[in-house]
């Protein structure tokens, strides 16, 4: 029976705890007092994952089983969630591949011939021939990558965008056009976090640029309390009006996974563990990991880092249509990621781990990490913050000044040129971003290497809005000082030192908040 | 964290990592769960620790050199035992239930260095089994020096260990307060031993305690320096009478224990005449304020007869 998740007051008798902080973790002794949310325990994994799937497309929600959607002649399109899910990467198989091998089995079997699948990647980079063979398997990628049915959405192509119209917000909607086009779209999705899936999906994974504007912006960030908590969550309120206009368009049969909080492998489990219940084992392995880490030069950290494959355990398949589908779903995660804490505090502490969304394969820049710390983590609550408005937000990072040419050439001139004009997510959002968003060697970069759109970026720092409008002061333990200096904050070289600085704002004795993750977690603060 | 460049500062902060670690996760020492966890521990494992092996010949034969030359020098080393009462060994035969209070892990070897070597050689003690049965390591140390069995205290099937242990004529010590006292006085007395007496029919010897706590109080892995006297004495046995329940023998047990706590800090002239008054001292100490019972039990004991009589 797994436990739930809990919040840990920190006294004499609790030892050191785990802070992740980017390739690296340290062991932090908090103040006593100190609220320390965890997680729940991961919980079992279905058994017989291949039978769930079966089940789920045999006895979908709210719609007809997949079998009786399919027929010979029909255009039949799969999209599925592209490499920034799950994080880190699950070991094979990847439950996408046994869906999706089991939708084509389904197909096959109708007389299906006119398939085509897309990694609906929106403005993320392409998935490598390498990523999609690993997360479609062997199989998937040998009969249909060779003859160019299985490929990125390309967001800049105009000859495969359809224009479906505008919701009654005046939001417009744009598609891929192929899936647009289909007589059915069957997606494959992962929901990590409560922030996936559902609507989500299809209007946002195989959309323009033109469509994710009215969503993605600081002004809808602001107002996502947070965007975590899909029924206030201003950013899914626009895609959920987009994803109806799109049902009336196209049939679309949604199925989504959730998986459980089996992040780390051995030998890494002790990270999934409470400290104080670390074996004499867990406490080696802790301590060699930390020590060779110390001696690793920073290529191998990385390659160590990013190696880690997760033993996910699937908790759940649900098929059908979106919304029936999507309730279902979240149910499943809350499960798994939901703790109840009692009020908010002063200071947010948080580890921002090696690993974000956008870069698999890449160093975690100082966007994405403060995208990471004060957009996703903070943003992991429903009805209020964990920090009190006005309060103080501290994080563990190394914010090194280290950008992925090959992944993020946009956001290093986003770094350099436009923070050093602003910081305000308004105000960016108002100067620049469509230069970014248009810019035609971006776009060449996006279309045709492994680049992120040049205005990816700005939606990172838009991600981080909501906590920059609500709390007062921000300070990056470990950090290099001049990256986060340029983005508005502050470095310090120790937690002591971090509590000291924010003192002018949360006073000398605050009331502390650490949320203890990965694994990731949902604080349901009351 | 940037790597470390020179070795004496990988070795430097290797050795505070090991600190570190040492310190947080008590090494030597039994791990804590932080107070706010405790209700979300995972219950412990119901699975019993063999001892057999630990009372077979050749076991027996190194434990009886361990406690002879290893154990009660150190215990007399640390402390300086005084015991009293083992006359009352000459008027009963084994198998006994030898049955004390409890306030200090100075207890067991008080118990087991001052019995005659007939009557330790054929004793065997319960042991908490989630304190110290929690370890292979602790269960194998425990079982082999001190002959203990493990015995379950959060309820649960009786074990029929410390029963099959009297009728196979072995000497059973219990603590009935189930736990170490926490200020020094002593605890209510669990049903246990009574149940035990009253069952396998075997007497039970009292066992009074004092100083153990002053010398080694609860969350001291090692005796006060200076040699601070620890007092054990051995009372009368008492029987269970015919078709008394384990209910109204337990009671008598604790006012036994009671009264040579008594006897142990006067005399037992005074102790017998205040116990026939019905006014021997509440072994669980006044109503008072906290600090006071663990200032009243941390000064070490005086014994009334230690003057000497010629004076």
């Amino acid at each position: 029976m797994s436990r739930p998740g809990f919040v840990l007051e920190v006294d004499d008798r609790t030892p050191p705890l785990i802070v992740h902080e980017g390739e690296g973790f340290r062991l932090e002794q908090f103040p006593i007092g100190t609220r320390v949310v965890y997680p729940p325990e991961t919980l079992p994994g279905i058994a017989d994952v291949d039978g769930a799937i079966r089940h789920a497309l045999e006895h979908p929600e709210n719609s007809e089983p997949l079998r009786a959607l399919l027929r010979p002649g029909m255009r039949l399109t799969i999209a599925f969630d592209d490499v920034s899910l799950p994080l880190p990467p699950m070991q094979r198989p990847d439950i996408r591949q046994r869906v999706i091998e089991q939708v084509l089995t389904m197909a096959a079997e109708a007389g299906v011939d006119d398939v085509q699948l897309i990694a609906a990647l929106a403005l993320h980079r392409r998935m490598t021939p390498g990523e999609l063979q690993y997360v479609l398997g062997e199989r998937v990628y040998r009969s249909f990558a060779p003859s160019g049915l299985l490929y990125n959405h390309d967001a800049e192509d105009p000859d495969n965008l359809e224009f479906i119209g505008t919701t009654d917000q005046g939001e417009e909607v744009e598609i891929n056009k192929r899936a647009a086009t289909s007589d059915l779209l069957v997606y494959v999705n992962i929901n990590l976090v409560p922030m996936d899936g559902g609507h989500k999906s299809v209007p946002i994974g195989l959309a323009s640029y033109r469509s994710l504007r009215h969503h993605h912006n600081s002004h809808t960030m602001v107002h996502s309390r947070s965007f975590m908590d899909v029924e206030k969550s201003a950013m899914h309120h626009s895609a959920w009006r987009m994803g109806r206009l799109l049902a009336k368009h196209v049939k679309i049969f949604t199925i989504e996974t959730t998986l459980n909080n089996h992040v780390f492998p051995a030998p890494y489990d002790f990270f999934n563990k409470r400290e104080w219940e670390w074996s004499v084992r867990d406490q080696a392995t802790m301590l060699a990991a930390r020590r060779g880490l110390a001696l690793a030069p920073p290529k191998l950290k990385r390659r160590i880092f990013q190696s880690i494959r997760a033993p996910y355990g699937v908790t759940g398949v649900h098929a059908g249509e979106t919304e029936a589908v999507h309730e279902k779903t979240l149910k499943n995660v809350f499960r798994q990621q939901a703790v109840e804490v009692q009020g908010q505090s002063d200071v947010l502490i948080m580890g921002v781990p090696y690993l974000g969304p956008y870069n698999v394969g890449a160093p975690m820049n100082p966007i994405l990490a403060t995208c990471m710390g004060l957009g996703y983590f903070f943003n992991s609550y429903r009805g209020k913050p964990l920090v009190r408005k006005g309060g103080a937000v501290i994080l563990y990072h190394p914010v090194p000044y280290e950008f992925s040419q090959l992944h993020h050439p946009s956001y290093v001139d986003f770094f350099e040129e436009v923070l050093a004009e602003s910081t305000d997510p308004a105000v960016i959002e108002q100067r620049f971003e469509k230069q970014y968003a248009t810019d035609p060697w971006y776009i060449h970069l996006y279309r045709t290497s492994y680049a992120y759109h040049g205005v990816h970026p700005f939606y990172m720092w838009y991600w981080a809005a909501h906590a920059m409008d609500h709390v007062g002061d921000v300070v990056w333990v470990g950090a290099n000082r001049k990256t986060v200096q340029r983005m508005g904050f502050r470095a310090a070289s120790t937690l002591a030192d971090a509590l000291e600085m924010v003192s002018d704002t949360v006073g000398r004795s605050p009331s502390l908040t650490y949320t203890h993750n990965p694994p990731h977690l949902i604080a349901d603060v009351r | 964290m940037s790597p470390s460049r020179s070795p004496a500062r990988f070795i430097r902060e290797t050795v505070e990592d090991v600190r570190l670690v040492a310190r947080g996760w008590r090494w030597g020492r039994r791990p804590l769960v932080p107070g706010s966890a405790e209700p979300f521990q995972p219950p412990k494992q119901q699975t019993v620790f063999p001892t057999a092996w630990a009372r077979t010949p050749v076991a027996n034969a190194v434990r009886d050199v361990v406690q002879r030359f290893g154990l009660a020098p150190l215990l007399r080393s640390t402390v300086r035992p005084q015991v009293a009462g083992l006359d009352v060994l000459t008027r009963v035969r084994p198998p006994v239930l030898f049955v004390a209070n409890h306030s200090s892990h100075l207890d067991t070897p008080m118990i087991l260095c001052t019995l005659p070597d007939e009557w330790r050689r054929k004793t065997t003690l319960a042991a908490a089994a989630d304190y110290f049965f929690d370890t292979w390591w602790r269960a194998t140390g425990s079982a082999m020096v001190f002959n203990t069995f493990p015995l379950e205290r959060r309820g649960g099937t009786p074990s029929s260990t410390p029963g099959d242990l009297l009728d196979e004529g072995w000497n059973v010590v219990v603590y009935p307060e189930g736990t170490r006292s926490v200020d020094g006085w002593m605890g209510r007395f669990k049903m246990g031993a009574a149940w035990l007496a009253v069952e396998h029919k075997v007497p039970v010897v009292p066992i009074a305690i004092r100083g153990s706590y002053a010398a080694m109080p609860r969350g001291r892995s090692w005796p006060q320096p200076g040699r601070l006297p620890v007092r054990i004495r051995y009372g009368e046995p008492i029987w269970p009478a015919e078709d008394e329940s384990p209910r109204s023998f337990a009671p008598r047990i604790r006012d036994a224990v009671a009264r040579l706590l008594d006897e142990d800090h006067t005399t037992w002239w005074e102790a017998t005449r205040r116990a026939a008054r019905g006014e021997t001292p509440d072994p669980a100490g006044p109503p008072v304020a906290t600090w006071r019972r663990i200032w009243a039990q941390t000064a070490p004991p005086v014994s009334q007869r230690s003057r000497s009589v010629w004076r």
